[in-house]
Parts: structure tokens; C-alpha cells; sequence
């Protein structure tokens, strides 16, 4: 579960702390200490901005689109959901030799920069990606100003 | 299938970066493997990846598993934060000889595959009737 701020986290210098961390963390067998997101998040997730929409991408494989609990409030915008393990998998007399696909509830939240418009959001999922576009205000999109 | 026998470990600490060998970046998609009597059951996360950008190949005793996410990106878009630094996804494993690799059935789901490998005729449990004299 991790918030994180939106616009200022690109850079490749925390990345690199990040991967650091991460990998420390790994190599003591403990928990990622990190609070900043990282890979150990389910589900990851990409943000990008054109001129007219923030697009956010999240990667989370082997859902319903109805499984999915998108809100927005107060610039906040949350994705929740739950991914339970098929049946066929609890079977009787069954082996487990891996177990590393996320199950379970999990909810992400992503701070929209003021200029969002909680009023027009799109959402739609594809190949287990779920794809929101979130526009941004009229009046914060470019444009030119003609000189008289 | 086993432990043991699997050729690749996952590193999510690796995840974006290139390998030793300075080859192309690739994720490693978390797999769930289940071993049942008939036969072995794995799940692969590969959220983004569409049926033609999928490719498993069996060679020997070797599967292996490479496929390329394709997301939608508007023009012009620029990136703030990511996650999911590379399209690419790539795993082996290591099959037992007890699994017959040719039957194999594989199916691709909302991003989540699901590969269904039966076990071999003579490597099935079976039972001896016992004839009386």
C-alpha cells in the first residue's frame, strides 16, 4: 500500500536509492524497508502526462473489469481491488512450487495534480492492463495567445 | 517441474535492469506452479501481453516463455512514474521427463496465462489388481 506524489518522483538518483534499498532488503530477507513505491507494490503502476490528460497505466493481470473499485475524491485517486487464487489451484492432493503471483486485496492511491478534472475520467481494461485517463482543466491545457 | 529444477530464479531487485551479460532488459513474470496427479499447472502474470506478442517455445526439456507487453501510449505523452520500465518478459523452466511435452495446453487470459502440461502415460499413478492363484 504506498502513496506517492505525482509529478516529482522520476528521478534517477532516488531510483537508484530505490534499487539499492530494494535489493538490500532482498539480501537480509527482511521487508523492503522502502516506503517510496517500488516493484514489490502490487499492482505497479506507470504515469504519464500528455497536454490534455494525465494517463495512468495500471498492470494488474487476471481481473473482471466489474472487480475493480476506482474513486476519486478530494484529488485522490484510488484503485482497489482483489485477486483470489483459481480454485483448481486449492485441489486435493496438489503440490505448490511457486507461489509468487500477488493474491489478496490491495489498494493503491495516486495524488492528481490540481489540474485534474475529477469529472472526466475514463477507465478501460485490456490484456490485464487497466488503462485511466484523467483530462486535465480547460484552462490549464497550453495554448497560444495571439499578440495584437 | 520442481524447485530444483527450475533454471531461472525470480529477482524482483532485477526487474528494468540489464543482465550480466548487458543483453536486453527483461521482466520476470511471477509464476504460481502447481503439481497435481495428472499433471503441472502454471499461471504466468503477464499484464499488457496480447495473444500475438506471445511465444513459448519447448526445446528438449526446456520451456521457455518470452513475451512484449504492448500499452497503448497516447502521442506525446511524457512519463512522470514508472514501475514497468521495459515491455519485455522472459522465463524458462527446466521440465521434468515425467511430463509429456507434448501435450501442452496454453491459454491467455486478461494478461494472466495459464499452461497446462499433462503428465506422461507411464508416470501416471495406477493401480495393480492383484489375482488370486
Amino acid at each position: 500500500m504506498s502513496d506517492f506524489l505525482f509529478g516529482h518522483v522520476g528521478s534517477d538518483l532516488f531510483r537508484e536509492f530505490d534499487r539499492l534499498q530494494h535489493h538490500m532488503s532482498t539480501l537480509a530477507g527482511g521487508f523492503p524497508a522502502s516506503l517510496r513505491s517500488n516493484q514489490s507494490y502490487f499492482p505497479p503502476v506507470n504515469i504519464g502526462a500528455t497536454d490534455d490528460a494525465i494517463e495512468i497505466v495500471v498492470f494488474a493481470p487476471g481481473f473482471a473489469s466489474s472487480q475493480f473499485e476506482l474513486s476519486i475524491d478530494k484529488g485522490l485517486l484510488t484503485i482497489a481491488g482483489e485477486r483470489k487464487r483459481p480454485e483448481a489451484a486449492t485441489g486435493e492432493g496438489a503440490r505448490s512450487y511457486a507461489r509468487e503471483r500477488f493474491m489478496g486485496a490491495f489498494r493503491r492511491v495516486i495524488e492528481l495534480p490540481p489540474n485534474a478534472n475529477p469529472d472526466d475520467v475514463k477507465a478501460k481494461y485490456t490484456d490485464g492492463c487497466l488503462l485511466i485517463r484523467v483530462g486535465k482543466h480547460e484552462s490549464s491545457k497550453p495554448r497560444s495567445i495571439t499578440v495584437l | 517441474m520442481s524447485n530444483e529444477t527450475e533454471v531461472t530464479r525470480r529477482d524482483a531487485g532485477e526487474l528494468g535492469q540489464r543482465d550480466a551479460a548487458g543483453r536486453r532488459a527483461v521482466l520476470v513474470p511471477a509464476v504460481d506452479i502447481i503439481e497435481d496427479k495428472y499433471g503441472v499447472t502454471v499461471w504466468a502474470d503477464l499484464p499488457g501481453v496480447p495473444k500475438d506478442k506471445l511465444d513459448i517455445k519447448v526445446h528438449g526439456d526446456n520451456l521457455s516463455i518470452e513475451a512484449e507487453a504492448v500499452v497503448p501510449t497516447p502521442a506525446g505523452m511524457s512519463v512522470t512514474h514508472s514501475e514497468v520500465r521495459t515491455s519485455r518478459y522472459a522465463r524458462a523452466f527446466s521440465i521434468s521427463p515425467d511430463l509429456d511435452t507434448s501435450k501442452i495446453d496454453a491459454s491467455l487470459q486478461d494478461g494472466v496465462l495459464t499452461l497446462r502440461i499433462a503428465r506422461r502415460e507411464a508416470a501416471l499413478p495406477r493401480r495393480i489388481e492383484v489375482t488370486s492363484a
